[in-house]
């Protein structure tokens, strides 16, 4: 604090661009880097199918990712609930479709799952719970109510003209990927352009200031969560229609994946920086990276352990820029 | 607020009294010995992983990973039975707890990031470890009787497990309230810069914290291994939510510095309790979760409910200082 104010701002600034450049092109280098050794080791990697594919998983982790990053960067941490949200969506929008109808059952699926993150919401932003224990809480019972009202079962789909569409193309682009582009831009336009979005960025930024500010904390941590919670109840309902089943532990490691993304994409753990724009880029990178490791036949166990070591890496690496206060 | 900081205070005997007399009312032959014994053992797995973590949020830390330990110890134990023998096996077991922990510890203090989220990523790789080893399929030990042993009842109530565990709270219980060491783990916990200018060393404590919590996360691993004489990368997945509920219960704060190993036995005895209640009426476990998940949310509310205000900013405990979510959140 003693260092001369213009010096030491100097030198924040110039910092800060340097972690800039380096954090949107590093991770641009990464992600070309990956799909060169992808076509080196497979000749199945640059095939329109292979990326097809890619791009579909990616766009059903990818509407998770979008309401993740509202909750990183308001200072949540994360939402551990993802995987009941999911199983929400997705058995609620099959097992009611013989009853209401196939829209009207994803419709409700999907505001159920926003009530679970409304549950969230409330805990986190007015009660003032740590959102891991409480969405890891919540996310137990909501993932129980869901199997119970279904007594534990798989849950079929009962409406191809439903699955037709949710597995079709437009002008050649699935349909999945065309309403995770639509979620990502809504969400993009939201956190960089809107009240809202400021707010978000104030709020994780440093609460007191925010709060001083009027700007109403609780109700914009709050919708952090509800806006995850309603992103994964839609991926959940999407995932259903697409396999036209859901098992309760469906949506089960969604959570880490998107967290993963969000963390690598370089959206601060502790809040107040981070753009969707970044956590996409983080999700294309680890996407990109499994369907390699897919390809060259490394075992499922082996890329969870992968994903965890990112995770912390992204994190630790996060931290010390943050001491070095540059980031 | 009285009320309701009273009934927070003698909550443990509240909730096992209540558990107790409901059980006994609904299941019958709930308070028989073997019923009881049984209800202990059951409830020594979610204790040994609890003492851990009593120690551990007291400090004002938290481990998320302790499943995933409990499962990698056991599979270690089980598959190294063929090569080195039983005993060695069961020691090279915890001693993969004690690493996991030591890890766990060296990454918190050292990266000096928010212990959730670390061990939250640990938990991925310890879980993932587990499965890589095993190919995803459970691992048999070589000695089916000695899961007899290990299972035998004695004076009809107690199991080598739960007379562990008992054991293991009693000495925790002077440990925190009569040793040095004990005492400034609460300090640590309850305010790290001032414990840190009053000459203790606080990393070494978390870290420390770490590796006792890893390894009793291992020792519960290696012991149902043993008991069941199986090593699963799937076993433990469902004790996280289990054992922080066990502890809230026994009135551990999730903010550091308040806890007591006696209220960790009572919070781990209704959990115990209640599972068996709800087993033997055949509930289906996806029920038991709703309740246990219910359970930890209603008492961490309830802690918020009656929580002291206005602590002077910079002096909360480390897993709330360092959570932008809790700062300044009830003034």
């Amino acid at each position: 604090m003693e260092i001369g104010g213009v010096n030491r701002n100097d030198r924040f600034t110039r910092g800060s661009r340097l972690v800039d450049v380096l954090s949107k092109a590093g991770l641009a280098f990464a992600i070309v880097a990956v799909m060169l050794y992808g076509s080196l080791v497979s000749p199945a990697f640059f095939t329109s199918g292979n990326l097809l594919n890619v791009l579909t998983s990616m766009s059903i982790v990818g509407i998770v990712v979008v309401g993740m990053t509202f909750v990183l960067v308001v200072g949540g941490l994360a939402d551990l609930s993802v995987p009941a949200t999911i199983a929400c969506g997705a058995i609620l929008s099959l097992g009611l479709q013989p009853m209401i109808g196939p829209l009207p059952a994803f419709l409700l699926a999907v505001g159920l799952a926003g009530l679970i993150g409304l549950l969230n919401g409330g805990l986190v932003g007015y009660v003032g719970i740590n959102p891991i224990i409480a969405t890891l809480g919540v996310g137990t019972i909501g993932l129980g109510i869901v199997q119970a009202a279904v007594g534990g079962v798989i849950v079929y789909g009962s409406n191809p003209a439903s699955a037709e569409f949710a597995k079709g193309r437009l002008f050649g682009i699935p349909v999945v990927v065309l309403i995770f582009l639509v979620i990502a831009l809504v969400g993009h336009f939201v956190l960089s352009r809107s009240f809202w979005g400021r707010w978000t960025l104030a709020t994780g930024g440093n609460y007191s200031a925010a709060e001083a500010s009027a700007v109403p904390v609780r109700a914009v941590k709050a919708g952090a969560f509800v806006i995850t919670a309603l992103a994964s109840g839609i991926s959940g309902g999407l995932l259903g229609l697409t396999l036209q089943s859901a098992r309760p532990l469906i949506g089960g490691g969604y959570e880490f994946s998107a967290i993963t993304a969000v963390v690598v994409g370089g959206v601060s753990i502790v809040g107040g920086f981070g753009s969707v724009p970044r956590a996409i880029a983080g999700l294309i990178f680890v996407q990109l990276l499994t369907n390699v490791m897919v390809l060259d036949g490394v075992r499922t166990p082996i890329q969870g352990f992968l994903l965890g070591i990112l995770i912390v890496g992204a994190v630790g690496m996060d931290a010390a820029l943050r001491k070095r206060g540059v980031a | 607020m009285r009320f309701l900081s009273l009934v927070s205070q003698h909550r443990v005997v509240i909730i096992l009294g209540l558990t107790l007399v409901i059980s006994a009312l609904l299941v019958p032959g709930y308070l028989s010995a073997s019923t009881l014994g049984l209800g202990l053992d059951r409830a020594a797995t979610i204790g040994l992983i609890a003492v851990g973590l009593t120690v551990l949020l007291i400090s004002g830390q938290i481990d998320l990973s302790g499943g995933a330990v409990f499962a990698l110890a056991g599979i270690v134990s089980v598959i190294l039975q063929r090569e080195i023998g039983i005993l060695p096996a069961a020691i090279v077991g915890i001693l993969v707890g004690t690493l996991a922990g030591a890890i766990n510890g060296m990454l918190v203090v050292g990266l000096k990031v928010n212990s959730l989220v670390l061990t939250l990523a640990t938990m991925l790789i310890f879980r993932s470890l587990a499965h890589w080893i095993t190919n995803s399929q459970p691992v048999t030990g070589t000695d089916i009787m000695l899961s007899l042993a290990l299972a035998k009842i004695y004076l009809d109530v107690f199991t080598l497990r739960s007379v562990l565990f008992i054991a293991l709270i009693v000495l925790l219980h002077f440990w925190l309230t009569r040793t040095i060491p004990g005492r400034n783990v609460f300090a640590v916990g309850s305010n790290p810069a001032a414990a840190k200018e009053s000459g203790i060393a606080s990393d070494r404590i978390v870290f420390l914290g770490f590796v006792f919590a890893g390894t009793l996360a291992g020792l519960a691993g290696v012991l149902q291994s043993l008991v069941t004489n199986t090593g699963s990368p799937v076993f433990g997945s469902e004790l996280t939510v289990a054992v922080i509920a066990a502890v809230v219960v026994g009135g551990t704060r999730l903010e550091g510095g308040k806890g007591s190993a006696l209220g960790t036995l009572g919070g781990v005895l209704t959990i115990g309790s209640l599972t068996i209640a709800m087993e033997f009426q055949s509930v289906p476990a996806y029920v038991q979760q709703v309740v246990s998940g219910l359970i930890l949310i209603l008492l961490v509310v309830l802690d918020r409910a009656v929580t002291t205000k206005g602590r002077a900013s910079g002096t909360r405990p480390a897993l709330v200082r360092d959570n932008p979510i809790t700062q300044g959140g009830t003034t």
